[in-house]
């Protein structure tokens, strides 16, 4: 049987149809839309290769006329001092250091948490559901006084107190992460049909088998959107570093960025710089997961 | 190969008041075909289910072999299901598919390897080893999931309704291939279908099963020739068997039967006399095959009917003509070359072997 495919259309093409206009007007609108959009981070970038002393003198966008405005001066000073305390790298190290974990944990819990919701059969797992959306409403910043409480008495009880180090800050990005994540993770695996894994479960797979084997590659495109969300989310978290993190020596890029506009207000070639470098690491993370963004994963599974 | 029982087996889901599969009895001998057939929804697929450990067990019994299966996980029945959907494993290649659960029990990678191939041969997908399922034609997927069951060479096998996600066409040529497979592989197979020419065509034996309730047992030419009840007469054969109300009238000692107005009669024997005053019955139900009802001029025993023709659906051999006789409505199908015209009076009849009689309320078969 062969059937012709249907002329694809460009989405350009369709809202050039829909709109009326030219294919090229449409384009040249867009391209307008999207370098205003993207103004902003042009400009960090731009203040973050011109060297310090232009900053109060001339505006970024000058560099345009006179490109040899340009350095990587910036960049070799905050590198300079390497991985010392209090410096970016050391920073970029402790961002690190808090996202990756509560990145990994909450994708592995809410996948474990979500598959027991859907493909379970204990009774009343509808309703933990719910409760589990019910508390992505909480506010997190209604939490941070009572789990600073929470940690001392842990403290006081187990001569182990989470406030002030990483493990604490990660513990509560797990924690706040997890009711989105299992929402998230819950239902997409809805979509996995029952089939596939009772097919598992005659062949001789035991649940841990269907749960990898199965159900978590057919999981990878929730998965990859869920680790890019918490990835960010931790990343660009400033609060919840700042409150917990109060006294560590190590702090966050956020918490070195903060830093740097608090103190001296003058500071810019370094808050840019370091914006820079607090963009990119997110930037390699969404790259590189993209590719799990597959549609159709589940194509080819039923009739 | 092992044959596969079942005992009571019954199933109540909670809270449900009624049964799903009520003491069903069946008994599956080594290497036989059987089906489970009924209308959606009366318990066959949860039989089926059941077999393979995917449903909890109520009460009764499933024997596999000689062992009592009831409580063992769905792996450890040596058993193997074909879905409806087929259920293939998307993001595994066709090979991967099928030797999954060889490698779940830790064959060697060599039999695996030669278990597939072999397999792939029978089925003719050689040369889609390496793709994924989205890849493939409907027909394809269908024999993947075949495939996928034959590698690990099962106690037995276990298909629910197979081919209805397919085209006419291709479930006529899986049809004859599955029948095939089932001859080379010598396989004991249990098949769920909905559609009696399925259960028709392939089965050594068709189990019929309506409200969770085991109907009838018995070779396909057995269910066609003399169905228990009215339900099976009603559900085996194609179009199905005409149903008419009739009353019982005494004459010259014998019997005959009436239809409401008079346009359907049929004369008993004396033997058939006999069955119909042990029932102790004033009405019973005329059952008679489209099949059977003819123009031939019949005196004495057999049925009489005068009909007129209201649609005429030609099929090229023959013809399907709907009859109205009287208040009843019939089908008969005749040879396509007889000169019929819609609003036609004909005078019918049949033969005394090709008539059911079912009691009006059980609709047990009388005759």
């Amino acid at each position: 049987m062969t059937i012709d495919a249907p002329v694809k259309q460009s989405r350009v093409g369709r809202l050039a149809k829909r709109l009326h206009l030219s294919k090229t007007v449409v384009n040249v609108i867009l391209g307008l839309v999207a370098i205003f959009w993207l103004v902003p981070t042009i400009s960090l970038l731009v203040i973050s290769l011109r060297p310090e002393s232009l900053f109060g003198v001339s505006g970024w966008w000058k560099v345009f006329t006179d490109p040899s405005q340009l350095t990587f001066g910036n960049y070799s000073t905050i590198f300079s001092q390497g991985f010392a305390t209090g410096g970016v790298l050391d920073s970029l190290l402790t961002s690190l250091e808090i996202t990756i974990p509560a990145t990994l944990l909450v994708t592995m819990i809410s996948s474990l948490a979500a598959y027991s919701l859907v493909f379970g059969s204990w009774r009343g797992r509808d309703w933990i559901f719910f409760g589990i959306v019910g508390l992505m409403v909480v506010p997190l910043q209604v939490a941070l006084i009572p789990v600073v409480q929470l940690y001392r008495e842990m403290g006081n009880l187990f001569g182990l107190n989470p406030y002030g180090t990483i493990p604490g800050v990660i513990i509560f990005h797990v924690a706040f992460g997890l009711p989105f994540g299992i929402f998230l993770m819950r239902n997409f695996l809805t979509g996995i049909p029952r089939d596939l894994l009772e097919a598992g479960r005659i062949e001789g797979a035991g649940e841990w088998k269907i749960f990898y084997r199965i159900v978590l590659p057919l999981a990878l495109p929730a998965i990859a959107s869920l680790a890019i969300f918490q990835f960010i989310w931790v990343w660009n978290d400033l609060l919840v570093a700042l409150v917990f993190l109060g006294g560590n020596v190590h702090s966050p890029l956020t918490i070195f960025l903060y830093d740097q506009t608090r103190s001296l207000a003058a500071n810019y070639w370094i808050v840019s710089t370091g914006a820079v470098v607090s963009i990119f690491v997110p930037l390699i993370v969404f790259f590189s997961f993209q590719r799990y963004f597959v549609r159709g994963v589940l194509a080819g599974a039923v009739k | 190969m092992s044959s596969v029982t079942l005992r009571d087996l019954t199933k109540q889901y909670g809270g449900n008041a009624a049964l799903s599969l009520d003491s069903v009895n069946l008994e599956v001998a080594h290497g036989e075909f059987v089906c489970l057939v009924g209308p959606s929804g009366c318990g066959k697929t949860t039989a089926l289910r059941m077999i393979a450990g995917l449903e909890s067990v109520t009460s009764g019994e499933i024997e596999i072999g000689d062992r009592v299966v009831n409580d063992l996980s769905p792996r450890d029945r040596d058993i193997a299901l074909v879905f409806q959907s087929y259920a293939l494993y998307p993001h595994m290649t066709v090979f991967d598919n099928m030797s999954f659960g060889l490698k779940l029990r830790k064959v060697p990678k060599d039999d695996i390897i030669a278990a597939v191939t072999d397999a792939a041969r029978i089925l003719d997908l050689e040369q889609y080893l390496d793709r994924k399922p989205a890849q493939l034609s409907g027909g394809q997927r269908q024999r993947v999931a075949l495939g996928r069951a034959i590698v690990r060479n099962p106690a037995a096998f276990l298909m629910d309704e197979p081919l209805s996600n397919l085209d006419a066409k291709l479930r006529v040529q899986t049809r004859a291939e599955i029948a095939r497979l089932h001859h080379r592989l010598g396989a004991t197979m249990i098949y769920v279908t909905h559609d009696q020419v399925e259960a028709m065509t392939m089965a050594d034996r068709i189990a019929v099963i309506n409200l969770g309730k085991l109907e009838q047992v018995g070779s396909p030419r057995e269910l066609y020739d003399s169905p228990a009840n009215q339900f099976v007469a009603g559900f085996i054969g194609s179009p199905s068997m005409n149903f008419v109300p009739m009353h019982v009238e005494s004459v010259d000692g014998g019997i005959r039967v009436v239809s409401a107005g008079g346009d359907i009669d049929v004369t008993l024997d004396d033997a058939e006399s006999a069955m119909i005053r042990s029932a102790g019955v004033s009405d019973v139900v005329l059952g008679i095959r489209p099949e059977h009802i003819d123009n031939q001029p019949r005196t004495g025993r057999g049925l009489q009917m005068r009909a007129s023709v209201e649609v005429i659906e030609f099929l090229g051999n023959d013809e399907h003509v709907h009859l109205s006789s009287g208040s009843h409505e019939l089908v008969a199908i005749v040879d396509a070359r007889a000169p019929l015209t819609i609003g036609d009076s004909l005078t019918l009849s049949a033969s005394s072997e090709a008539i059911h009689l079912f009691h009006p309320e059980t609709g047990v078969a009388l005759k």
